[in-house]
């Protein structure tokens, strides 16, 4: 194997975005490698079915799909405080038992939760964010233009 | 080994130096090489080449490990640079982090800082603006600071020479508060951008809203081919370095003409300890740089010096540079050096909504930024309890947005179907500052940073005239804002640092009394005259307008007439 390849194999993409994935052997390991926080594979898991339960599969991709449970992880492990990142953690050991439930029961737990939950808010914007600006829905759904090549300040709206 | 030492000495002998290879460093490389100088360019940062070196340029959102967001740990570790507006993941490699090269604040300064070849220009936010008389009349009107040794008419032909050459596009308005230039097409306008200009100008005729003058080609000319440049992609990414050239940059623009000349021997990572001075022959003679990475000290020789390192660098510099002639720093016999420092106050904003205009919206970007408010307070005579004015920055934009509150289907559905609500608008403050002794840079006695070089401390702060500016700018605005029928007016009166505008100023100013200046009309050094500064350091007030056009002109003005004296054999 070249090292090219070798180094792709390391990485997977989570709506779009490069992650290193874990070389670890551990069997209860996660499937991208976290510096800050410590989850397990029954973790991503449980985390991947809330993320479904937010932005579910219909007749396009929903969130497991489009693997925004890599991005919540990336984003709460680098880009949130050591506060955030404990009341996630502990948001995530409270909703256990939804390990296994359907996708019914889990967005029904996480609606209880009410839209002022540290834990229910920061999953469900980190979520929406990934989802909108994953590959997948800036190139399919709400296309993205990396160079318009036009500026019109007045363009009629069509009704 | 003396003709070794010879001959080291020889090959590093230039006919000028340049300091710093940002916007005003780029335009006096590009003048002194096309006049036939070998010209060495001194860069303290790394190499940056137009297109190769801008990583980021063409990466989708997506591609941005965290969607362009800033890791919390170099956010904890990087408090002033992370409170600028464009320290996102895209540019995080053209900003200087906090611990790169510290400082001392004797008062909360945000030093905001790019260090590469091109400098800040890769970064700068591209709004151009003419001073005019009402601007360099205003200390001597106003009885502060010094007057300033030239007016308009010495400027106009250069700001037309840069012009020309960068890039500048804008409507002609004839203000002559905001002189007209060499433009190429502006951008428009928005409808509602039209609206409020409208609303504005019927109620209170001396106030106008224009569209604003950037340096993005919207139309180009054979000077900009030449240059490799084309015409502006509206991608508004240009914080990563631009592919098309589309705005101006030293690394798109300047630099590389000076290139093709062949004269121009650009080093990077090379750190200005110093200008050396010769108390004999009453010239500087070279200066004494440090390399970045491997310390090593050396020096590079010159009949010519222009010091372009950005305002607050260049008087560091200036103030490390001690002799017997000039112990409290280069050309400093007026004591004025590291003082009477200024910037621009932008710490207000307010924001509001429009439920007009509703069967109208926008496509693709404007690079423009949308409108711009020259000022008009005091501007033909005082009229309030504080002195100068501001301009103002004006935009509206509609932009889609779906309703976040479901959960499941009924979300991804809403998420997938944003609709268009009511015109955001907003306007920021741009208010002229008053220097005053008080606002100073100076060296720290003890403290070094890591090539030797001593510590800056800034000290430097708001004053009850910026208070009493900013109170009225929101009080007018406002009031312009209900005029025009603007809803859910928000003031956002916030606490920033001076510096985070990055527009700081002054220190080694320019007067016609060697007494109270350290530069002449020519930005030449009243003390050392083979010694110019063309950068920030050299502006005697600050006007309202932002700075960097005037920069250019400076430069190239400056470099036209040291070449002369050149040849006149008078430096």
């Amino acid at each position: 194997m070249d090292r090219r390849s070798a180094i792709k194999q390391m990485f997977v993409l989570a709506g779009g975005m490069m992650i290193a994935t874990s070389c670890s052997t551990d069997g209860n390991a996660t499937s991208i490698i976290l510096n800050n926080i410590k989850m397990s594979a029954s973790d991503e898991a449980l985390l991947a079915d809330i993320v479904e339960a937010i932005i579910p599969e219909t007749d396009s991709p929903g969130a497991k799909t489009l693997q925004l449970h890599l991005f919540v992880m990336k984003m709460v492990d680098d880009c949130h405080s050591p506060e955030d990142q404990e009341l996630f953690l502990k948001g995530l050991k409270d909703a256990k038992d939804l390990s296994g439930k359907s996708i019914a029961e889990t967005a029904t737990y996480m609606q209880q939760l009410g839209p002022k939950d540290g834990f229910a808010k920061m999953i469900k914007e980190r979520t929406v964010q990934g989802y909108l600006n994953s590959e997948y829905v800036m190139k399919n759904k709400l296309i993205y233009e990396l160079v318009p090549g036009r500026y019109d300040g007045a363009v009629k709206v069509n009704s | 080994m003396a003709n070794l030492n010879i001959d080291s000495e020889k090959a590093r002998t230039y006919d000028a130096i340049v300091i710093g290879s940002g916007i005003s460093g780029g335009w006096s490389a590009k003048e002194l090489t096309e006049r036939g100088l070998k010209t060495l360019v001194l860069e303290r940062g790394r190499d940056v080449q137009h297109v190769k070196d801008y990583p980021t340029t063409n990466m989708y959102p997506w591609e941005f490990e965290h969607r362009g967001e800033m890791p919390y740990a170099v956010r904890q570790e990087n408090p002033i640079v992370n409170r600028c507006y464009a320290f996102h993941e895209d540019a995080a490699h053209f900003f200087v982090k906090d611990k790169e090269h510290p400082y001392l604040q004797d008062k909360p300064f945000d030093w905001i800082r790019g260090y590469q070849v091109g400098g800040k220009s890769l970064l700068w936010a591209r709004q151009t603006q003419r001073w005019s008389d009402f601007d360099f009349e205003g200390p001597a009107r106003d009885g502060f600071a010094v007057d300033w040794p030239i007016r308009y008419a010495d400027l106009k032909p250069w700001y037309d020479y840069v012009e020309r050459f960068a890039g500048i596009s804008g409507d002609r308005d004839g203000l002559p508060e905001l002189p007209d230039g060499e433009f190429l097409p502006g951008y428009p306008l928005n409808v509602v951008e039209k609206y409020f200009k409208q609303k504005v100008e019927s109620k209170y005729p001396a106030r106008k809203v224009i569209s604003a003058r950037c340096a993005h080609i919207s139309k180009p000319q054979p000077i900009h081919i030449q240059q490799g440049r084309t015409q502006c992609q509206n991608r508004k990414l240009c914080q990563r370095g631009c592919p098309f050239g589309g705005y101006f940059s030293s690394n798109a623009s300047t630099l590389p003409w000076a290139a093709k000349t062949g004269n121009m021997t650009l080093r990077p990572d090379s750190v200005v300890h110093s200008i050396l001075y010769d108390e004999a022959k009453g010239r500087a003679i070279g200066v004494k740089v440090i390399d970045r990475n491997s310390k090593e000290e050396m020096d590079f020789y010159a009949k010519l010096i222009f010091v372009n390192a950005a305002a607050i660098n260049t008087n560091l510099i200036l103030l490390n540079s001690r002799s017997n002639r000039f112990p409290n720093g280069l050309g400093n016999d007026s004591e004025t050096l590291g003082k009477y420092m200024a910037f621009h106050n932008y710490s207000a904003r307010i924001y509001g909504e429009y439920d007009g205009l509703l069967d109208f919206k926008t496509d693709g970007r404007n690079p423009a930024g949308g409108g711009y408010i020259p000022r008009f307070r005091n501007l033909h005579k005082q009229e309030t309890d504080y002195l100068r004015g501001y301009a103002a920055g004006f935009g509206a934009y509609r932009s889609a947005s779906s309703d976040r509150s479901g959960f499941g289907e009924e979300l991804k559905k809403s998420l997938l179907n944003p609709q268009l609500g009511n015109w955001g608008v907003g306007s920021h403050m741009m208010g002229e500052t008053i220097p005053k002794a008080a606002s100073y840079v100076a060296l720290d006695a003890q403290q070094r940073d890591d090539w030797g070089i001593p510590l800056l401390k800034i000290s430097i702060d708001y004053d009850d005239n910026d208070a009493k500016m900013k109170k009225d700018y929101l009080d007018t605005m406002e009031e312009m804002f209900l005029e025009a029928g603007f809803t859910n007016i928000r003031r956002d009166d916030r606490w920033q640092p001076p510096g985070l505008d990055i527009h700081e100023m002054g220190g080694a100013r320019m007067g016609n009394d060697p007494k109270t200046a350290v530069l002449n009309k020519w930005n030449q050094m009243h003390a050392v005259p083979n010694v110019f500064i063309t950068d920030g350091a050299s502006m005697t007030s600050t006007s309202t307008q932002n700075p960097s056009l005037t920069y250019m002109a400076f430069s190239a003005r400056a470099a036209d007439y040291a070449v002369k004296e050149m040849r006149k054999g008078n430096i």
